[in-house]
């Protein structure tokens, strides 16, 4: 599992790129080591990396420039910072870039580990849905859209749940600027609106994958040992329920009792009802959909 | 109208969908077009047959001769055979276990033999999507004698004398429910469905909207005409695409006619229906967070009363019914409360429809009289437990609100007054049926976990203490468990069934104090020995093989992810237990039950674990 991830080192004390080197090698990771920001930056214009680790002091181009520029050109990458000084001041500078963690020096190959193990779960979990939120906008046709259900339903009293059923629909998850747009439009304040969004599980403020796979957790499934198969597939796909894979092929939700008993364990993907799976038979069918 | 000489019903509920029937349906037209008989036979969809487990399923008329699981491939010749020939093809007909010969007539298969159809009365046998169709089962009938001869107190007099119980959970007399609203005084009132079917494991409402829409609406207009509702809501869950359709049509179908909407059949009365979709929240099957819901916030439940009878949805009168409830209504008003009371028993008459699933050979829906026998249900109709070598353990009913009822107590007559007295619920009317290889402290988890996940955290006693409790039964399955902690989740139990501020909290325990009363031993045996005897706990289990019993198959061995298992052919195999993760593989593998399942090996797991952490 570790293998798939390329980390980039840069400090200039070549002691410290060697010794992550051996810690992380050790634990299957892909590790490679600059001296400092200039060369950070020429390596990364030639390819990317899953994390960079950064010291930031650092002669010519600085830990912090380095993290403006990686933001700005390869903005999925996550990024922790090696510093010797983790004053107030230099974390909460790095903080408003934008860090996942820092390890501070001198560490223990299990701090390193430990840091690194979160960097590589967060980028994980993060990747899919911050890229998303970050683009912040939505194509016009898609408001137009959701001002004519806005207008179609503005009159009706307890109209919040509709509107934000078919909104979902046309957008496939409700961001909170699509929530502030229907707030507005419906004389509602956001945190009303929030407050249903928040509530009830068919709404998801994350974007779903192309394809929605959803396992029924009803009894009747549960005492077929329906969580056999979901383990597969959390497994397989490397996401956890709610999340999304990092190729935004597949999301993975469960749902309380489908109804559909007598075929039990059940998984639904997308409007399509699978009967009586088993671990083997759900990655068969998952795999004709990738 | 044209005539046909035969009918074939197809089912084209979700679950036969699921397993088919669509393909099959192309399959089977194209062959009777092949074969030149598309004029003279129909294919006709219909709702749920019930029969689920047995899908795709298709009953032939006139003849009712019964096929199931049916496949493309087999289409040519059922046809040939069937139709042609006029030989009924045996190879798809149910098979009689015992006997192994095949029983032709749906009637004469046991799961159907023992039903008794009135909420189900039109299942399978007509077109959901066809006015027409449910009209001539006698449909719209009663709403018209309703409106048209009946007061709205000999309407109430009917449902209160027939002694119909609201089929949503709690079992309030229908009728008095009715009443209170009809004497409310409002100048709006308003006549709501509850078709947020919740509790897992129960289908029941599904299927009706799904195979017999009409016969809800129905219900409907009898019931607001009795209240004097000139407003109603169907409030279904998002989940159920395919009942929101059906009804959706249903609605536009009857307002095109006269059937909903202004001056309904010239008797002056108004009704407009709307159908309300769900978000997904469990807690809202309690009917103040419901209409909570239809006023679109978050559907949290508030104190009661007022009861919504005198202040309910929009604050005015509101009546809620169940599906299912509302489902009895119209043969009810039109056969009387007489009719109705014939079957059933004094304190609860006439029928319920159960939904069995779990380990159980004959998965469906049954509607049968209330008072018979639990063990009828489970044995007689449901086939008993699917697995050969597995003993029952233990039928579930009432889902996270109800609890398990053990073998001892399975000739109990199934009435509200009776499933309590065990310390299940009658509930919605699932019942899951589980073989020993169940750990009752996981299911007691299981439920725990939904209704800590469900609970809509507006009251602390729910919120919080469904939590706690849950927290103690994960310990407990994970061997963390302490002596006392029996007695603390039976203390905690208490006070949150007392202090909870609605049907939810105030059931969440039951499954825990159902499978404590029951099933003591096995909380015993987690915490004290460290033994999950079903093998269900991984933490609480090792995996080992009989020595004698074994065969040397090599079964355990091929399906072992570990290659914990080794052994030669034909010899006594055995597993390395350092290597074993009692993933349970090879348990179920074993046709000889070779494989015993004992208490955790915890030295050597320790040991294990401290070598790992050393490592790091």
């Amino acid at each position: 599992m570790a293998d798939d991830v390329k980390i980039l080192v840069v400090d200039d004390e070549p002691i410290i790129i060697r010794s992550c080197e051996t810690v992380l090698k050790s634990e299957g990771f892909n590790v490679e080591g600059v001296l400092g920001g200039k060369e950070a930056i020429l390596r990364m214009e030639q390819t990317s990396y899953d994390l960079v680790f950064t010291d930031l002091k650092m002669p010519e181009v600085d830990g912090i420039t380095l993290i403006r520029w990686i933001k700005q050109k390869r903005p999925d990458t996550g990024i922790v910072i090696i510093t010797g000084y983790p004053s107030q001041d230099t974390i909460k500078d790095a903080l408003e870039v934008g860090i996942i963690d820092y390890v501070p020096k001198p560490f223990t190959p299990a701090v390193l580990l430990d840091v690194t193990q979160r960097a590589v779960e967060w980028i994980r979990r993060k990747a899919p849905v911050e890229k998303k939120e970050k683009e912040g906008e939505f194509p016009p046709s898609m408001l137009q859209e959701i001002d004519r259900v806005i207008t179609q339903y503005k009159n009706k009293p307890g109209s919040s749940i509709p509107v934000l059923q078919r909104c979902q629909q046309i957008v496939g998850y409700l961001p909170p600027e699509i929530q502030k747009h229907i707030a507005k439009g419906l004389n509602l304040t956001p945190a009303q609106v929030h407050s249903v969004v928040s509530f009830y599980s068919f709404f998801t403020m994350k974007p779903r994958g192309d394809h929605n796979i959803r396992i029924c957790l009803g009894t009747a499934c549960y005492v077929k040992r329906v969580e056999e198969s979901l383990n597969k597939i959390k497994e397989e796909l490397k996401i956890d329920v709610g999340d999304v894979t990092q190729d935004k092929k597949f999301s993975l939700e469960t749902v309380r009792c489908l109804g559909a008993c007598g075929l039990a364990p059940v998984m639904v993907i997308d409007e399509e009802t699978y009967g009586a799976v088993n671990p083997k038979k759900v990655m068969e069918i998952i795999e004709g959909y990738a | 109208m044209e005539k046909y000489r035969a009918n074939l019903l197809m089912c084209a509920g979700t679950g036969c969908v699921a397993s088919g029937t669509p393909k099959v349906r192309d399959a089977l037209k194209a062959e009777l077009e092949k074969r030149g008989l598309a004029d003279e036979i129909k294919i006709v969809l219909t709702g749920c047959n019930g029969f689920c487990a047995e899908g795709p399923v298709m009953l032939v008329y006139p003849e009712e001769i019964f096929y199931q699981k049916l496949t493309v491939e087999d289409i040519p010749t059922l046809v040939e055979e069937h139709f042609l020939k006029g030989r009924p093809y045996e190879k798809l007909m149910f098979k009689d276990v015992e006997k192994k010969h095949a029983i032709p007539l749906m009637n004469d298969i046991p799961f159907f033999k023992h039903q008794v159809l009135r909420v189900l009365r039109n299942k399978g046998l007509i077109d959901p999507d066809s006015l027409d169709e449910y009209i001539a089962r006698d449909g719209y009938l009663a709403a018209a004698k309703a409106l048209k001869e009946m007061t709205p107190q000999d309407i109430i007099k009917t449902i209160k004398d027939s002694g119909l119980r609201g089929r949503g959970g709690a079992g309030f007399p229908t009728g008095l429910k009715w009443e209170f609203a009809s004497k409310s005084q409002a100048d709006q009132k308003y006549m709501l469905c509850n078709g947020d079917e919740g509790d897992p494991g129960a289908f029941m409402d599904r299927s009706v909207m799904e195979s017999d829409p009409h016969s809800v609406i129905e219900g409907m207009i009898i019931g607001a005409k009795a209240i004097g509702a000139s407003k109603g809501v169907i409030y279904v869950r998002a989940e159920y695409p395919l009942a929101v359709q059906r009804l959706q049509r249903a609605i536009d179908m009857c307002n095109e006619s006269g059937l909903l909407g202004e001056n309904i059949l010239d008797s002056g009365f108004t009704f407009d229906l709307e159908i309300y979709l769900g978000a997904g929240a469990f807690v809202c099957g309690e009917e103040t967070a419901l209409m909570r819901s239809i006023e679109g916030q978050r559907g949290m439940p508030r104190p009661r009363p007022p009861f919504p009878a005198h202040k309910g949805l929009w604050d005015k009168p509101s009546v809620l019914n169940n599906v299912e409830t509302l489902a009895q209504i119209a043969p009810t008003i039109l056969n009387g409360a007489e009719w109705y009371r014939a079957l059933g028993t004094e304190k609860s008459a006439g029928t319920k429809v159960f939904a069995i699933t779990g380990d159980i050979k004959n998965v469906g829906l049954v509607e049968v009289p209330m008072g018979i026998p639990l063990r009828t249900i489970i044995y007689d109709i449901g086939g008993g437990i699917n697995k050969k070598k597995k003993k029952f353990k233990s039928v579930q009913m009432g889902g996270p609100s109800g609890g398990c009822i053990p073998e001892q107590l399975l000739d109990i007559p199934v009435t509200y007054e009776d499933v309590v007295k065990t310390g299940a619920i009658m509930g919605s009317g699932g019942m899951v049926v589980m073989d020993e290889d169940t750990c009752m402290v996981s299911t007691a988890k299981f439920f725990l976990e939904f209704t800590a996940d469900e609970s809509c955290g507006k009251c602390t006693p729910c919120r919080v203490g469904t939590k706690v409790m849950l927290d103690m039964l994960t310990d407990i399955t994970e061997g963390r468990g302490k002596d006392g902690d029996i007695e603390t989740l039976e203390d905690l139990s208490r006070d949150i069934i007392g202090t909870s501020l609605c049907g939810l909290g105030q059931t969440a325990p039951n499954p825990v104090l159902s499978t404590i009363r029951y099933f003591r031993h096995e909380y015993e045996s987690h915490i004290k020995d460290h033994w999950c005897q079903a093998g269900i706990c991984s933490k609480l289990c090792s995996f080992h093989i009989v020595e004698e019993l074994c065969k040397g198959c090599g079964a355990c061995l091929r399906g072992c992810p570990q290659q914990a298992v080794v052994g030669e052919k034909k010899k006594p195999h055995r597993i390395i237990q350092e290597l074993c993760i009692q993933c349970r593989t090879c348990y179920d593998a074993c046709k000889f039950g070779s494989i015993e399942i004992k208490p955790a090996i915890r030295q050597e797991k320790t040991a294990l674990a401290a070598k790992d952490e050393g490592g790091k």
